[in-house]
Formats: C-alpha cells, sequence, structure tokens
C-alpha cells in the first residue's frame, strides 16, 4: 500500500554565507495527520518553514504537495496553493476589524464592490466552524487577546481553501485554557481533512498532539517517527546529537568578591523574579530557548528593556540601567545585532573602537587627541587581530568576524570590568568564535565578570561558572558549568525539570 | 570583474554628487564673468557674500541638526521672530542694543531648545514639530506687529553688524568666516562634533555605546536656535526695520544650502565646508540672474529645481548598497 502523502521534500539543500541551514533534508507528511518539527536553534526549521511558504526558495532539491511539484515564488502564491502559515509574530492588521481580516485577499465583491453581508457571513461560518463564534465580528483586531488573534489567522487560512496548515510556535504566548482550546481546534481540523505541521519547542505538546514528529540538529534531517515510538529523552538525545566540542581553555578559577547583582527582575510577562550574581572573574551564562526572555533579560540589564519591579547592584551600589551610567562604571555590552547596535558601519575602525573613550583622550573643551585615538586603536587592533587594511577603514568593509571583534574592542579600550556579551558568536566563523571564546576566558583570567547570553550550549559549557537557565521568562535552575551537561542544560531548557531549591 | 566595475561606478557617483555642485558653481562664475561686466569685480563679490552671510550662518545650526538626522523648517521663523522682538525693544523701548541683541539671541536659544524637547523626550517627528513650531512664530510675529514695519532710528545702533566694513571687507563676510572656523573645529577636532557624527550614524548604537544622544540633540536644535535668534538680529540690522515676513525669504536657501553642500538627510554625513560653498553658490545664482536680467518668477522656479536637484545628488550619493 502506498502511503498517502500530502506534502514530500527530497534532497532540500539551502545555504547562507557561512551556514548550511538545510542540508539535504528529505521526509514526507502523511495526508490528515499533525505532524510535528523540533529542534534547538539553528537546526533549519525556520528555513524549512519559509521555504514552504514561498519565502524563501531552496538551492536545490524538490517539493511535492498534491502530488505535482511544489515551487511557490511567494508568499500569496504558496497560500494559493493552499498552504498557509501562522507564525509566531501573527501576520494581521490590527486596525482592521475581524471580518476584513478573514477575508483579506478574498473580499467577496460585485463588480469590484465590497460586499459586506457575504463577507460577514463567511467569517461568522468559519469562526463557527472553529467554535469561537464569541469573537466579536466587528472588533478590531488589534484590541483582541492573543488566542482570540490566533484563532483569527486559522479563520483566515480556512478560508483560503488551507490543506496544509503551519503553525510555528502557536502556544508560546498563551495560558493553559487557551492551549487547551487551540488543541481541540487543532484536532477537529484534522478530522476535517486539514493537515498540520506543529513547529514546538514544547515537547509535552508535541506528544499531545502530533502522529509523527521529525528532527532536524544542524540543518540535517536526523529522523522521522510515529510519536508513539518516541520519548522526551530520546528527542533531546537527537536534537542534541554529539557535537565536535572545541578545545576550550579552562576556567579561571580564582574568583574574587561579588561584583554584580541582579534580584527579583521582572518585566510584564517576559521575564519574571530573575536573580542571580556575579563574583570579579567570574563568567555567568544565561540561557534558554528563543522566546524564554533571555535575550531581553541581557537588554534589560543595559537599560535596553523597560523593567517594572527588582533591582541590580554594580559593586554593592544599587544601578538604575542605562548605557551611558553603565560606561561610567565599567559596564561594557556587545548587542546581538552588531550591525545595527553594536557598530557605526560608516564611520572607521579608529573612531568605532575609541567611542566610549573619546572623553578620556581628548583636552579641555573637547579636543581630541588624535595620536592617543590612533595608539588606542591600534593597540585593540594588535590585541584581537582584527583584519583591517588601515584604521580607517570603514567598518562596514570588514568581515562579519572582524565586526565583531570591533564592536567588543571598544570596550576592551576602556578597560570594562564587566561585559555584558549576547549571542556573540552568533553568525561568525569557527576561528573566530574560538578567538572570541579565549579571549572571554582571558578577560575572567584577568578578573573581569562576564554576562555571556548564548543560546550555544557548547560554548555556555566551555566558558561558564555559572548557567542560568530561563524557560518561559522563569528561571528553571543555576547550575553549576563545572558538574552539569548539555543534556541537563536542555532538560531545564525544555521546562521538563524545575529546579526544587529555594 | 562586474563587481569591481560597480563599485567603481559607486565611487564616481559618490565623488559627483559630493563635489559636483562646486563644478557647477565653477562653470556659473566664468559664464557670468564672461557674459557680464559687473559680475567679477570686487564691489559685486562682496555683495554675494554679504547677502550670503545670514543664510550660511543659519545653515551651520541646520547642518548640525540635519548631521543628527534630523530637519529642522523653523528656522527662519526663528529669524523674523527674534528680529521683530530685538527691533521692538530698541524702537519701542529704547532698550540699549546689546541687552537688546542678547535677549534676541536667547530667545531663539530657547525656542531652539524647546524643538530639541519636542523632538527627544516627546518624540514628534522632527520635521513636524518644528513646521508646527514655524507656524506658532510666524503667527505671533503678525500678532504682534499687526503687520506694520517697525523701523526707527534707534536701529542705526546696529547697522554695523550688516552694514559695517572692516578695512575694505563687510563686517558680516568676517562673521561668517569666523563662525565657519569655528565650527569646523567644533565639528572635526573635539568630542562634541564626534559624537553628532556618531549619533548621525546610528543613534541606537551611539547610545549603547554610551552617548547622551538625546542631551545631544537637544544641544543641536537649541544652538541652531541661537544661531537663528543672531541672524534675526542681523536681519534687523542690514534692513534697518523688522516686519513679521522678514524671516520669510530665508525658508528655502537654508534647507536647499544644507542638502546641497552634501549634508546627508538620513545624517551622519558631509562638510561643513561644502554647506559654505553651497549657500555662497546659492547667493551667485540669485544675484547672477538678477545680473542677467531674469525675471523675479523665472528665479523662483530656479530655486526650486535647484532644491529637487539637490535632493537627487543627496538620493544617488547615499543610495544604499
Amino acid at each position: 500500500m502506498k502511503a498517502d502523502n500530502i506534502l514530500s521534500l527530497s534532497k532540500l539543500h539551502r545555504s547562507f554565507p557561512g551556514v548550511k541551514a538545510l542540508d539535504d533534508v528529505s521526509f514526507e507528511i502523511p495526508r490528515g495527520t499533525v505532524h510535528a518539527l523540533v529542534g534547538a536553534n539553528g537546526a533549519g526549521k525556520s528555513t524549512l518553514i519559509k521555504i514552504l511558504s514561498g519565502a524563501l526558495a531552496p538551492d536545490s532539491g524538490q517539493i511535492i504537495f498534491e502530488d505535482k511539484v511544489y515551487f511557490p515564488s511567494h508568499p500569496s502564491a504558496a497560500i494559493k496553493l493552499g498552504v498557509s502559515t501562522i507564525y509566531q509574530e501573527l501576520n494581521l492588521l490590527p486596525s482592521r476589524t475581524v471580518i476584513a481580516n478573514i477575508n483579506i485577499g478574498k473580499e467577496p465583491n460585485r463588480f469590484g464592490f465590497l460586499d459586506d453581508r457575504s463577507a460577514r457571513e463567511k467569517a461568522e461560518k468559519v469562526l463557527g466552524q472553529l467554535n469561537s463564534a464569541g469573537i466579536p465580528l466587528n472588533a478590531f483586531v488589534g484590541d483582541l487577546k492573543v488566542s482570540e488573534k490566533q484563532i483569527v489567522e486559522i479563520a483566515k487560512a480556512l478560508i483560503g481553501q488551507c490543506k496544509l496548515l503551519i503553525m510555528d510556535e502557536p502556544t508560546a504566548a498563551l495560558n493553559e485554557v487557551e492551549i487547551n482550546a487551540l488543541f481541540k481546534i487543532i484536532k477537529d481540523l484534522k478530522t476535517e481533512g486539514v493537515t498540520i505541521l506543529y513547529v514546538s519547542h514544547r515537547l509535552k505538546e508535541i506528544f499531545e498532539l502530533a502522529d509523527n514528529v521529525t528532527v532536524l540538529r544542524d540543518g540535517k534531517h536526523v529522523r522521522t517517527l510515529p510519536v508513539s515510538q518516541v520519548t522526551p529523552d530520546s528527542l533531546i538525545n537527537d536534537m542534541i546529537g554529539r557535537k565536535i566540542l572545541g578545545v576550550f581553555p579552562s576556567k579561571n578559577n580564582e574568583l574574587g568578591d561579588e561584583l554584580f547583582r541582579v534580584e527579583q527582575l521582572t518585566s510584564s510577562n517576559i521575564f519574571k523574579n530573575v536573580s542571580f550574581s556575579a563574583q570579579r572573574g567570574e563568567v555567568v551564562a544565561i540561557t534558554g530557548l528563543a522566546g524564554s526572555g533571555k535575550v531581553e533579560l541581557g537588554k534589560a540589564l543595559i537599560g535596553d528593556w523597560p523593567v517594572e519591579t527588582g533591582q541590580i547592584f554594580l559593586q554593592g551600589k544599587k544601578f538604575k540601567p542605562d548605557p551611558s551610567r553603565a560606561k561610567s562604571a565599567r559596564f561594557g555590552y556587545m548587542p546581538e545585532d552588531r550591525k545595527k547596535e553594536g557598530v557605526l558601519e560608516e564611520l572607521p575602525v579608529r573612531r568605532n573602537i575609541s567611542l566610549p573613550s573619546l572623553s578620556e583622550i581628548s583636552r579641555i573643551l573637547g579636543f581630541i587627541l588624535f595620536n592617543k585615538e590612533t595608539e588606542m586603536a591600534q593597540r585593540e587592533v594588535d590585541e584581537l587581530d582584527i583584519k583591517t587594511p588601515s584604521l580607517m577603514q570603514l567598518v562596514r568593509n570588514l568581515s562579519g568576524g572582524n565586526q565583531q571583534k570591533v564592536s567588543l574592542a571598544k570596550w576592551l579600550a576602556t578597560g570594562s570590568k564587566i561585559l555584558l556579551l549576547i549571542e556573540p558568536t552568533q553568525g561568525i566563523d569557527v576561528g573566530v568564535k574560538f578567538e572570541i571564546y579565549k579571549l572571554i576566558h582571558k578577560l575572567s583570567s584577568q578578573g573581569a565578570t562576564i554576562i555571556l547570553v548564548s543560546s550555544e550550549i557548547s560554548e555556555i559549557l566551555g566558558l561558564a561558572h555559572q548557567i542560568v537557565v530561563l524557560h518561559n521568562g522563569e528561571v528553571q535552575a543555576i547550575l553549576n558549568g563545572d558538574h552539569t551537561n548539555e543534556e541537563e542544560i536542555l532538560q531545564f531548557t525544555f521546562g521538563q525539570k524545575k529546579e526544587k531549591s529555594k | 570583474m562586474p563587481s569591481q566595475a560597480k563599485i567603481n561606478f559607486q565611487k564616481i557617483v559618490e565623488i559627483i554628487g559630493e563635489n559636483g555642485f562646486i563644478l557647477i558653481f565653477i562653470i556659473w562664475v566664468v559664464l557670468l564673468s564672461s557674459t557680464t561686466s559687473t559680475f567679477l569685480n570686487s564691489n559685486n563679490i562682496f555683495t554675494v557674500l554679504r547677502q550670503a552671510a545670514i543664510v550660511s550662518i543659519i545653515a551651520i545650526g541646520e547642518m548640525l541638526i540635519m548631521l543628527l538626522g534630523g530637519m529642522d523648517v523653523s528656522l527662519a521663523a526663528v529669524l523674523g521672530f527674534s528680529g521683530i522682538i530685538a527691533a521692538s525693544l530698541m524702537v519701542n523701548y529704547n532698550v540699549p542694543p546689546e541687552l537688546a541683541g542678547l535677549v534676541c539671541i536667547l530667545i531663539g536659544g530657547l525656542i531652539g531648545f524647546i524643538n530639541g524637547i519636542l523632538v527627544t523626550i516627546v518624540r514628534i517627528n522632527a520635521v513636524i514639530a518644528t513646521l508646527g513650531m514655524m507656524n506658532v512664530l510666524n503667527g505671533m510675529a503678525l500678532a504682534y506687529t499687526q503687520g506694520k514695519t517697525i523701523v526707527g532710528p534707534q536701529l542705526d545702533q546696529i547697522a554695523f553688524l550688516s552694514r559695517g566694513y572692516i578695512g575694505a571687507i563687510p563686517f558680516p563676510v568676517i562673521l561668517m568666516f569666523v563662525f565657519y572656523i569655528v565650527f569646523y573645529i567644533i565639528l572635526n577636532k573635539t568630542v562634541f562634533g564626534a559624537h553628532i557624527y556618531a549619533i548621525g550614524n546610528n543613534d541606537k548604537a551611539s547610545w549603547l555605546a554610551g552617548i547622551k544622544v538625546d542631551r545631544m540633540k537637544i544641544l543641536a536644535f537649541t544652538v541652531a536656535g541661537f544661531l537663528a535668534g543672531f541672524s534675526g538680529l542681523l536681519q534687523a540690522s542690514r534692513q534697518g526695520s523688522a516686519t513679521s515676513s522678514m524671516g520669510n525669504e530665508f525658508l528655502f536657501p537654508i534647507l536647499t544650502g544644507v542638502i546641497l553642500g552634501g549634508i546627508s538627510l538620513s545624517g551622519g554625513r558631509g562638510r561643513i565646508q561644502n554647506t559654505l560653498i553651497a549657500c555662497i553658490f546659492l547667493m551667485t545664482i540669485t544675484n547672477g540672474m538678477v545680473l542677467l536680467g531674469i525675471s523675479l518668477y523665472v528665479q523662483g522656479i530656479v530655486s526650486g529645481l535647484i532644491l529637487i536637484v539637490a535632493l537627487s545628488l543627496d538620493r544617488l550619493r547615499y543610495r544604499r548598497r
């Protein structure tokens, strides 16, 4: 008996500069099933979703959808063919009504004049079908709850004769009751013959909903199995695999007194009651899945994310987060998005490095001592081995890794005592990665405190003394970097386990 | 290598974009010198420079704001408003010229400060905020003067500012060069200038590098206000009177001069010396058209076209790769 597959992927490849996001991925999705897709950060899930939704084209490989070659040139082409995607950040028009959103792109009309009544009837019917007649049809979508918006998205997809519905982390912003309601809708859709590709970090949901599960790792297809044949542990193992770890320098073991402390830091529903402290010479890692609040927590420490309650102490003194105050306290920050936030692309290397130190290398009335500026920049360029033809080269002409080094160099030039690094090795090649690791190690050996926000478990294990694990904005565990392993960290990040202490 | 050729092409566009107007300037000067006998003599040249003085001094303030990625369309109105205040204080209240001048400059600075607050703390788009301010100021000027001209012998006390000479050189021309030298040094040699260029380049990254971005923006608007206030004094001196519409003629030349001089509309790029050259160029165009006997109506069309050309050059020059 030949299986009835709605979708089959064969030998899909897609590369970005420096990364193979999808590397020879093949698997099938049987018609009328809920198919889960899992993988760690960077496994290739987003790339795959983008390809299926028509936002990206594969470099090579073939997709068969409904027994035909599927090659959407554009997201709207994918929707026309019957593939709808609901992204985590929902794609609705907040200042239009529910009816308008549901009918968008397929507005019923007579000779170009909108047919409001039939639009309304259609919206009513489809919401009824989703057991969600309670959603006010004339309300503005921006005023709805997240869970209701999601139902509007589903309704919109159904109006479009959707046969394959892709859902990316649909439960990330929902509470327990809403999740149950959503699951019921998904199960109903399945009985009506809609196939669902369900992407989630939450393993529990996969066991509750999915028929089959596909695991991706580093862009490669690991396996596709019926859910009945897997366990949470086997899934986690498949997601980690056996990675070849680089050789990390041994950790600095001379820690000083406490330099930095965070108490009960809270930002509405992004992160809650986060507390930890860091000593001189210590590397503290903050990790978690995408959406766990780790990046926002990192930004909050420097003042780039609002905080409602909680306090931060720097050397025992209360610190109100703000980049300018941080600079005065020798607290440096390397943001995640280096092009937009870390460097000034149209300025030369020299000025990029000297920027936070300018007032220290200037005379009365702010006259800059250019020879000191050059000296300072040259010292950091040598120290970090930044590859640039000259100090006057514009930063936009440097490679990503070298830009990253420039972004870091300016804080080394000021002699930072604390450094906050967010995803410092994201998108840079392995060679530069290890240079940055060595640098982190060297700085901590010299007594600097490093706060490292990262999703790369291997670098966390290789560098950190303490590991703060977040899940849904809450601290799941604070682990000792020398007495834990990848599996344990992942279990905490996936919320499978919670530390009892405290 | 096609990519190499493309880079070179981009570079040529950049160089022409940045300095092309200087070439046109030279052609225009040669043209005027050969077709008219009145253009190339020291008298006419000083006339042009004296006309350029006020525009180019205000343009410094506009340039600071545009380097930060903003824009201030109220500066011409600030000039008019503060000019009226200064003239009125002297003519109607017999206030000594030093004090009237000081009040005039301070009022300009205060208005600039308010603009700065609106743009940073209140976070209104700079063009819209200053457009509103422009209307408020023009309205207040009209209401105060009731459309009448303020004139009196007291204004002769400040005549030297715009009409005086030191040796053979008009005093305002000397003022203009002094201002440009001072601001050239500030922008190119000091931390203040470095911060202006950094913020214009990328204000988020600059903020994260510990620069007080809002404070710098407010400061730039305030300095622009001071300069516009001072220019009001200069204009009152030049006319020997003050009217509610005295700032109107400056609105376009200020923006055109700064943009033509190559200050990027998106901020962070451009040289102060080019702003000065562009302002003088603009005055040469008006002057030349008068010398050539071209009608006033055509002059309006030409100045509009120059602004559009300047804007197009800006887009070409700083097109994202």
